[in-house]
């Protein structure tokens, strides 16, 4: 007896029914969206509220920790200087390695000085003058370093001709408390 | 037709359906949108004035503070490594002592900053309150050289809560921070 061809197998969905309906149930089985709608308007809301027009100007590295704060003032895009207890960064580019004895000597570090003082002349020289915006500096320091380290760094900015200072923090939502 | 036997007909009602599918596909598009717009960690900045050096034997930022009388009355907050002090060029007063608390494995040196809180607001009242003429809203963070980042910007976050918005920094050795707290009356 030859094997049966595949013709001669039985459907068992029936054509184009739904299992339910080629059970004879005559049932249409509809998927209640109400419960993932919550879901989403809940979500929806959520989003909404950290919702942000201006996108995230900083890029905070995950090599340093910065400290919390309830200040209210918003981070422009200025120089980014990141500091922590191993090395020195600017704009991207590890400049300096930390040691005892570059805390132990002198105000300003030199290295950072002329750094700082050659970005601030080719912003000069592309935009052909200096506003008070392009003199300032953004610095992210880790909550680990020491004070010396930071007045080094910020003495060092004044030397090079930066004046404005902003020092970046994590803003303390208000409902979050400000004892951490 | 066919009647219950109450006499009343029983009529199904049919309440309309909602169709929520068109509703779905709106959240399905706004929320990768809102997802990739979204910030959870908001960075801010804290102006910071002019740092001002101190001569190794703090009697420079005695001199400095001297400039003027804004100048003499402007406050400081004075951290040490053990004590925690708020002042003006006149004199300063204690404010608590450094407590350890243990971060992460590791034994870090922190302080009651309620205290310093509430000695802010109570120093900015009495200078605008003596000095009705006078803004009141530099002030310096005197500190030593080994004080951690996170206790200065604690320090200057509650000034700026008190309504001193100006910070400054100035950063000395131990004993330079001493002699100018003892230059400056300290009591």
């Amino acid at each position: 007896m030859s094997a049966p061809s595949k013709r001669h197998v039985p459907l068992l969905l029936g054509s184009g029914k739904s299992v339910a309906v080629s059970r004879g149930k005559d049932k249409k089985v509809t998927l209640s969206l109400t419960s993932m709608i919550d879901m989403f308007t809940i979500l929806l809301v959520f989003l909404l509220k950290s919702y942000s027009a201006d996108g995230q100007l900083v890029t905070v590295s995950d090599q340093l920790v910065l400290p919390k704060a309830r200040m209210e003032t918003k981070v422009e895009l200025k120089l980014e200087i990141q500091v922590n207890n191993s090395v020195i960064v600017v704009d991207g580019d590890p400049l300096i390695t930390v040691t005892p004895e570059l805390l132990n000597s002198g105000n300003s570090i030199p290295v950072l000085v002329t750094r700082l003082r050659d970005h601030l002349e080719y912003s000069r020289l592309s935009r052909g003058t200096l506003t008070d915006d392009d003199m300032k500096v953004n610095i992210q320091g880790d909550v680990g370093m020491p004070a010396i380290l930071l007045q080094r760094v910020m003495a060092s900015c004044s030397e090079a001709g930066y004046v404005g200072q902003n020092l970046a923090v994590i803003k303390i939502i208000a409902s979050e408390g400000g004892d951490d | 037709m066919a009647k219950a036997a109450s006499g009343r007909s029983r009529t199904v009602k049919h309440v309309p359906e909602i169709d929520l599918l068109p509703v779905m596909n709106l959240f399905c598009c706004i929320i990768p949108f809102l997802l990739f717009s979204a910030t959870f960690l908001e960075v801010v900045v804290i102006e910071m004035a002019a740092t001002e050096g101190i001569s190794s034997s703090g009697g420079g930022a005695t001199a400095n503070l001297m400039r003027s009388e804004e100048d003499r009355l402007q406050p400081k907050i004075i951290i040490t490594d053990q004590e925690l002090f708020i002042g003006t060029a006149s004199g300063s007063a204690h404010v608590a002592y450094a407590i350890e608390i243990e971060l992460y494995g590791d034994m870090i040196i922190s302080f009651p900053w309620d205290s310093l809180s509430m000695k802010l607001e109570e120093v900015h009242e009495l200078l605008t309150e003596a000095y009705p003429q006078i803004d009141f809203r530099k002030i310096t963070v005197l500190t030593v050289e080994e004080t951690r980042y996170d206790n200065i910007i604690t320090a200057i976050d509650l000034a700026g809560a008190a309504g001193f918005d100006q910070p400054g920094l100035q950063v000395a050795p131990t004993a330079s921070v001493t002699s100018a707290m003892a230059a400056g009356g300290g009591n």
